[in-house]
């Protein structure tokens, strides 16, 4: 059993002023600094970051994209630190940018998801009746299917590539599918989101000071905003960032089918996809998987150990 | 009880009904189907491709589309031979009547492509699904038994990392160690993709490394639950009122302990058991094995409506019947759960 922490008693707590550290917040917070594996998992993110940041200083992107098929699957050099790809690309420089994209949209696509699911939740819950009714069967049947199919069928919205054309950013061409993969993933995985905001939001609900802010005549969106959603928060932080490692894996698994990101735009996932027919040379797919796993693993850890820190019932 | 399961079945039909209007809409307004014509050798000519859309019946508004694909349309008059001109009764008789389409691509039946899928599918899931459950019991158990111990922590910490691990990475490794440096150090090795020559032991090699993969992917998911769920039980009042009788450990674990958390795994069981069918996608791709995920793949690929919608809607009705089942065993598995 842990030893819970006990908030230090005043002898008038209406006006005793709140000892510095012991809001909700910052007693999660402590709760997660003292959690061996969430420290774990924020450095090997640390890690991630670092790789993909620091690398990106030293190696232009140019490198990335730049082919040379006379020196095509060389394995790991001093000159190629991760070796070549089948076309001659320095895949340390691939490794990296297409790190960038896979980290982009994992995250990017976790905000639409967070975005959509709350606001599903928030309406089933809040507004109920036939809304909740309709909005929960919606969630349901997406349910049904699994999430790699319905990303197909999504894929199917904006089923040919090139009436996207490339675009530039900050320099850099970037093929469209990228933001094309952000939605489908995005919009393929909203429901638990709904589903827990909206848990939340029924039992909130109830509670006598909503009841109190109706009476003083607040409207429902102050409501909302004041009272229900700050309650949503820990459970969407925790969901929001276990789906970060989910997002990041189902790129992967759409670059690796070749359903993914197109060229130029590098990813993990779509690195991996080209390596599927050259297994026996280790280093082109290795690299990529490694750091899919590393980001994953250290999303995980640290997801795990916000669920305990927000809820110190889950610890044991 | 009765009443609840009727009741059930009544609400799943609007639902499923729901879910295939959105589906077919969805697959029908988007993509080009006749697009796997146009790859072909004989590349249709305009006035052809009307004539097959017509045939076809892709003209036709979206509703009727898809209230043939319901219910048939062998009642009305159609145009079968995509002259322009109504001429004879339809032939289709509805996915409520037992048809499901025919492929766009092999001009089969829908169903007879599942046929041809399923079993492969299942030789690889169910075999790999009951081990999971067999190892995630026996590992989860014991682990939660010795909370903190050192193989406690070292079994959570590798959970924790195969759980984090993408299946291809899995696949790539055993591929690259079992197959290709075995035949390089000269080691039996093993084969890599397909189902082997037909004769049974071929078959059983060619199972054992994408059943390893599987098997280490699903594991680390089903151990964490049950060490869980263990350990919850485990802190129960009725356990240690079981102890303090003098109970033999091992008895408590296995008779007290593990009947009541094996509760909740009744319906994870439940809800993962429909989704078995649809196969797994990127281990049937990288081991060249024939089963659904692939079928849907390719059908995807060719934007194969019948045989993606059949595959969909198998999914769904099955993942509703599962949920039912469910529901049903739970009561009979704990009587004190009662459903009104």
């Amino acid at each position: 059993m842990s030893t819970r922490t006990v908030e230090p008693a005043h002898s008038i707590p209406q006006i005793a002023p709140r000892a510095k550290g012991t809001s909700n917040l910052s007693r999660s917070m402590s709760r997660l600094r003292r959690h061996r594996m969430a420290i774990i998992g924020a450095v090997l993110l640390l890690i991630v970051v670092t790789f993909v940041v620091v690398g990106s200083i030293l190696i232009p992107e140019s490198q990335a994209i730049y082919n040379d098929p006379s020196r095509a699957l060389q394995p790991p050099s001093l000159a190629h630190p991760f070796g070549t790809d089948v076309i001659g690309r320095d895949l340390l420089a691939r490794t990296i940018y297409g790190g960038q994209v896979s980290l982009f949209v994992g995250v990017t696509a976790v905000i639409v998801q967070i975005f959509v699911g709350t606001v599903f939740g928030l309406l089933a819950g809040y507004v109920g009746g036939p809304t909740d009714s309709v909005l929960m069967r919606f969630a349901e049947a997406m349910l049904c299917i699994p999430q790699l199919f319905l990303a197909l069928i999504a894929l199917r919205l904006f089923s040919d590539p090139t009436q996207f054309p490339d675009f530039e950013f900050l320099g850099r061409r970037y093929s469209s599918t990228m933001i094309v993969i952000v939605f489908v993933i995005g919009l393929t995985s909203w429901m638990r989101v709904a589903r827990i905001v909206r848990s939340v939001v029924l039992s909130v609900k109830e509670q006598e000071y909503i009841t109190s802010a109706h009476a003083i005549g607040a409207r429902d969106v102050r409501i909302i905003m004041r009272h229900v959603l700050p309650n949503c928060m820990a459970p969407i932080v925790v969901s929001a960032t276990l789906g970060v490692g989910l997002a990041i894996l189902l790129e992967a698994y759409l670059g690796f089918l070749g359903l993914g990101v197109r060229d130029p735009t590098p990813t993990w996932g779509n690195i991996m996809g080209d390596a599927n027919s050259y297994i026996n040379q280790w280093y082109y797919w290795f690299f990529p998987a490694l750091f899919i796993m590393l980001t994953t693993l250290g999303i995980n850890f640290l997801g795990d150990g916000l669920r305990d820190a927000f809820d110190p019932r889950s610890l044991r | 009880m009765t009443k609840y399961v009727i009741r059930r079945i009544i609400q799943a039909i609007p639902l499923l009904l729901i879910i295939s209007f959105v589906l077919f809409a969805f697959m029908n307004s988007l993509g080009d189907p006749l697009a796997v014509f146009a790859e072909s050798r004989q590349r249709p000519t305009a006035a052809q491709r009307e004539i097959m859309i017509r045939r076809m019946g892709l003209d036709r508004p979206l509703l009727e589309q898809y209230i043939t694909w319901l219910i048939g349309n062998d009642w009305q008059q159609v145009d079968s031979d995509g002259d322009g001109v109504v001429d004879s009764n339809g032939t289709r008789r509805g996915v409520l009547r037992g048809d499901l389409g025919i492929s766009f691509v092999t001009r089969q039946p829908a169903w007879t492509r599942i046929e041809e899928r399923l079993p492969a599918t299942l030789l690889l899931m169910i075999p790999s699904y009951l081990i999971t459950l067999a190892l995630a019991i026996a590992i989860g158990v014991f682990s939660a038994v010795r909370q903190y111990s050192f193989l406690d922590n070292v079994i959570t910490g590798t959970a924790f990392f195969f759980y984090s691990m993408p299946i291809f990475f899995i696949a790539l490794l055993t591929i690259y160690i079992f197959a290709v440096q075995f035949t390089r150090w000269g080691l039996p090795a093993l084969p890599i993709g397909g189902t082997g020559n037909g004769t049974l032991g071929d078959l059983a090699l060619h199972m054992v490394m994408p059943v390893f993969c599987l098997v280490a992917i699903q594991l680390a998911a089903y151990t964490r639950f049950i060490r869980s769920s263990m350990l919850e039980v485990l802190g129960q009042d009725y356990i240690r009122t079981a102890y303090a009788k003098g109970i033999a450990s091992s008895a408590v674990v296995r008779q007290h302990a593990f009947k009541n958390a094996a509760l909740p795994l009744v319906t994870l069981i439940g809800l993962d058991l429909p989704f078995l069918l649809a196969g797994a996608v990127v281990t049937e791709r990288i081991f060249a094995w024939p089963g659904m995920g692939r079928l849907f793949i390719e059908s995807f690929e060719r934007a194969d409506i019948p045989v993606m919608m059949t595959i969909l809607m198998l999914l769904c009705v099955l993942v509703i019947v599962f949920q039912i089942l469910t529901d049903i065993v739970y009561t009979w598995l704990d009587p004190r759960i009662r459903y009104s």
